[in-house]
């Protein structure tokens, strides 16, 4: 279960991100997050795992007080959330395998890591994930040389090398064609299905949202608006989330 | 109205300006003593003209010529009666019109035919007294063997009898080799190049880790509260000396190997089958989760046990290869350098080893110690840690005052050394007395802070690291060399020192703009998945910058060759040790095969770096 309460964000330079945002997820949910581009998907998203810390408020997910944890606690607690980036965030000069591994640096010794030796397990792991979103055969090349599609799935591949319990998808699809989009969602829907990871993921496509999630939250100017089933966004709904000027494409 | 004033102002402030710049350059042109008359005087021009032909000629190859002379007469001041001369031996004959001058304006012309075709014709004046010959003049014959030209004589010796004028033709011409002065030449230009290599070498290694604390966005996340940093100022000194004392006991205890280099060699493996043994046998050191505390003294008793035997093992081939340096210097005939470089290497290990790991112990020291620092201050009640702050900030200050104050009278900063009194165990006490005052001073500030605040020390590293590398920029390296020359000798080593303390400065700067400019969206996500700082800059960070550091390491090597032709100028080796010293003593044709060696090492390497620098980036 994960809990948000009263969750503020203003960043240093006086922008307000986030307004008393709260709301509960239970396991095994999947919860797309939608709103305009600068309405606080990200912030939110980033806040949980803290890549951003919050201004005020809680996050709790489980017993851990997310929201509060600092140092080696905070290691751990990122170690069991994944996460995935609209432009993949992938190291472009290294290899797919090491790309992939990298999601198990929270588990490995520091100093072994350091040196590239992981443990044959991990290595075990990293082939048996990147078998999983279809690119095994990618796994010695670089980086850089892989499609878009290809490299969220190494992406997304990462992500399952952390065992997260929770895994945050921060516009997955958003710099993807159509096609290749919904490829990608299917694989989160996979991930949440086969393996119990609640997904908490933030989308612009209304159509996807009510494809793929069970639920959907919406911000507007970093305050919730909307949280209820996707099939519930109607015409009305749909102009209280992105403003009287927007006009539904997809 | 006032559009009108505001249109006078400008006007006024335009002349105003005007009048500024004609003054600044009025005054610069006194300043800079830019002067027209001397470079014009023909004194003056006679000696460019010397020196030009002197560099146009450089002192390359040592030659033989074979020359043939013929010998005519001249007489100065004339006599009553002016006559030309002429001498004729075998098929050669030469006139001298007239035979003699009174001023250095009298023209003489000199014809001559007979002589060989096609060369060089030059004619030599031996003043009268003089040990020396001076050129007088230079001919070309033609195809027919005639030449015919007008010249002057440079000055007049007054005498009785005829001085002796002789017309030499260059016959043939042959290399005989190299001349001394390229032979020192090609071995200072190595000097310099491997001079700016290790000066490279050394200061990027040491560059590296200072280039990730000058990033801003590595260190501006960086924070720890009061508690933790002051644990770590105390750690410091005591991880520190407690790793130098140990590693002192251990190199003294590996001593005895030089004199029996058999009992070292059978040690040495000794300790590295235990080393594998400690590692190897018994539960996996790595990989266990949550291991109880029994499990964690075994842990960390076998690294501690592994540690002590690899720099026992270190000590013990360090002296090892000082033996073995000797005995390959001695042996080797002309490669004893190898032997030499062995030697060297082992020596600093030996020296340097208490040191490096006295350095290890106190960072690892610091970072444990802060780390715990912060975690129980953090979880501790308000009272416990406000106390716990109070007690580490009085001793942390302490220690960091004393040892900025025990600087301080080193230098001699504020005539501290020679207001206090310099015997040891008195010095210790009088220094301490302010440092445990203000300890305890900052210990009650202390008090006005919440105990849990992070403190922004990433914030701090920086702008410390930051300022420390753009002082030691500005600071030529031309300037280092002084000081180095007087530290560790005239040489190279001290040109290596000054080059390698600037590089450090100036690649700790173009790395951290590096660091700086990567791409964040890598760093985001390892750091997502739980890594720590020192994952997180090895997988997110690295991969990013590691072909622009190389592409930055070339250019800084092309920047140490050109400036370590000049740091010769102060005593620190290298090609311009040479070049100053043949300039200075007016050698021009020497001084242009050193001017030539130099502009041909640094266009070479300029290409190669620039060539380099594009295929890595």
């Amino acid at each position: 279960m994960l809990r948000i309460r009263n969750l503020d964000k203003v960043y240093s330079d006086g922008t307000v991100a986030l307004t008393d945002v709260s709301f509960d997820v239970p396991e095994g949910e999947f919860v797309a997050v939608i709103g305009l581009s600068g309405s606080g998907k990200s912030t939110l998203l980033r806040c949980i795992n803290r890549l951003i810390d919050p201004t005020a408020g809680e996050i709790w997910w489980n017993d851990i007080q997310l929201s509060h944890v600092t140092g080696e606690e905070l290691r751990r607690a990122r170690r069991r959330i994944g996460m995935i980036f609209q432009h993949f965030n992938l190291v472009d000069r290294s290899s797919v395998l090491t790309n992939v591994l990298s999601g198990r640096l929270g588990y490995v010794n520091s100093i072994a890591s350091v040196l590239g030796r992981f443990p044959k397990e991990d290595v075990q792991r990293a082939y048996a994930n990147l078998d999983r979103v279809g690119i095994r055969e990618k796994a010695e090349n670089r980086a850089d040389e892989l499609s878009g599609g290809q490299r969220q799935r190494v992406g997304i591949a990462r992500a399952l090398m952390q065992e997260p319990g929770l895994l945050l998808a921060d516009e997955p699809v958003a710099s993807l064609d159509p096609a290749l989009a919904h490829s990608i969602m299917r694989h989160l829907q996979l991930i949440n299905r086969e393996d119990k990871i609640t997904v908490l993921v933030s989308l612009h496509f209304l159509d996807l949202v009510q494809q793929y999630s069970t639920r959907a939250i919406a911000l507007n100017e970093g305050r919730l608006v909307f949280d209820g089933a996707p099939h519930e966004i109607d015409d009305d709904k749909f102009l209280e989330i992105y403003g009287q000027e927007a006009e539904r494409i997809g | 109205m006032n559009d009108n004033h505001n249109d006078r102002w400008k006007k006024l402030r335009n002349v105003l300006i005007g009048v500024g710049v004609v003054i600044l350059f009025a005054y610069a042109i006194q300043k800079t003593q830019i002067n027209l008359e001397e470079p014009l005087e023909p004194r003056r021009q006679e000696n460019l003209q010397g020196l030009i032909r002197d560099l146009a000629q450089p002192d390359l190859l040592t030659y033989n010529n074979q020359t043939r002379s013929t010998i005519m007469s001249i007489r100065m001041p004339c006599p009553e009666e002016i006559r030309g001369s002429q001498v004729s031996i075998e098929d050669r004959v030469a006139v001298l019109t007239p035979n003699c001058a009174s001023t250095t304006q009298d023209p003489l012309n000199l014809s001559g035919e007979g002589f060989a075709s096609n060369v060089d014709v030059a004619v030599l004046w031996y003043p009268l007294g003089a040990q020396t010959r001076r050129t007088v003049a230079e001919f070309k014959t033609n195809a027919q063997g005639v030449f015919e030209g007008t010249f002057t004589m440079p000055d007049i010796r007054a005498s009785e009898d005829p001085q002796r004028l002789e017309v030499v033709e260059l016959i043939d011409r042959e290399v005989t080799g190299l001349s001394n002065t390229t032979i020192e030449t090609l071995e200072k230009i190595l000097e310099t190049i491997l001079m700016a290599l290790m000066a490279s070498t050394l200061g990027t290694i040491l560059a590296v880790p200072i280039s990730f604390l000058g990033a801003r966005n590595l260190m501006s996340g960086v924070g720890a509260p009061l508690a933790a940093i002051m644990a770590a100022i105390i750690a410091i000194p005591i991880g520190g000396w407690v790793g130098w004392q140990i590693t002192k006991l251990l190199v003294a205890f590996s001593e005895p190997a030089r004199e029996q280099p058999f009992w070292g060699l059978v040690a040495v493996l000794v300790i590295a089958g235990l080393i594998w043994l400690v590692l190897r046998v018994g539960p996996p050191l790595f990989g266990v989760e949550n291991p109880s505390l029994g499990l964690q003294v075994i842990y960390w008793g076998r690294i501690l046990i592994a540690l002590l035997l690899s720099i026992l093992g270190l000590a013990l081939v360090a002296q090892l290869g000082i033996v073995a340096g000797l005995w390959l210097d001695e042996h080797l005939g002309f490669l004893g350098f190898v032997g030499n470089f062995i030697f060297v290497m082992s020596d600093l290990l030996r020296v340097f080893l208490p040191a490096l790991v006295g350095f290890i112990t106190a960072l690892v020291a610091a970072s444990y110690a802060s780390r715990y620092g912060q975690e129980a201050v953090l979880k501790m009640a308000d009272g416990p840690a406000r106390f716990l702050t109070v007690v580490l900030t009085t001793i942390g200050t302490t220690i960091l005052v004393f040892g900025i104050i025990y600087a301080l009278n080193w230098i001699c900063i504020f005539g501290l050394c020679n207001q206090l009194s310099q015997d040891g165990a008195n010095l210790l006490l009088t220094l301490a007395i302010p440092s445990i005052f203000i300890g305890i001073i900052a210990g009650l500030l202390s008090l006005l802070t919440k105990p849990k605040r992070l403190f922004p020390v990433g914030m701090v590293t920086y702008t410390i690291t930051r300022t420390i590398l753009n002082v030691l920029r500005a600071i030529e390296p031309v300037i280092m060399g002084f000081v180095l020359v007087v530290w560790v000798g005239i040489g190279p080593f001290a040109g290596v020192m000054a080059l390698m303390l600037h590089s450090i400065a100036d690649l700790g700067k173009l790395f951290s703009e590096q660091v700086e400019n990567i791409e964040e969206g890598p760093v985001e996500a390892v750091t997502a998945t739980g890594a720590s700082k020192i994952q997180t800059i090895n997988f997110a960070v690295v991969p990013q910058i590691v072909p622009h550091y190389l592409a930055f390491i070339f250019y800084r090597w092309d920047i140490n060759v050109r400036l370590s032709t000049i740091i010769g100028f102060v005593g620190g080796g290298g090609i311009g040790l040479i070049l100053f010293r043949s300039t200075n003593l007016t050698q021009y044709r020497q001084a242009a095969v050193m001017v030539i060696a130099i502009a041909i090492v640094v266009t070479l390497l300029d290409t190669v770096s620039s060539s380099i620098r594009k295929r890595i980036i």
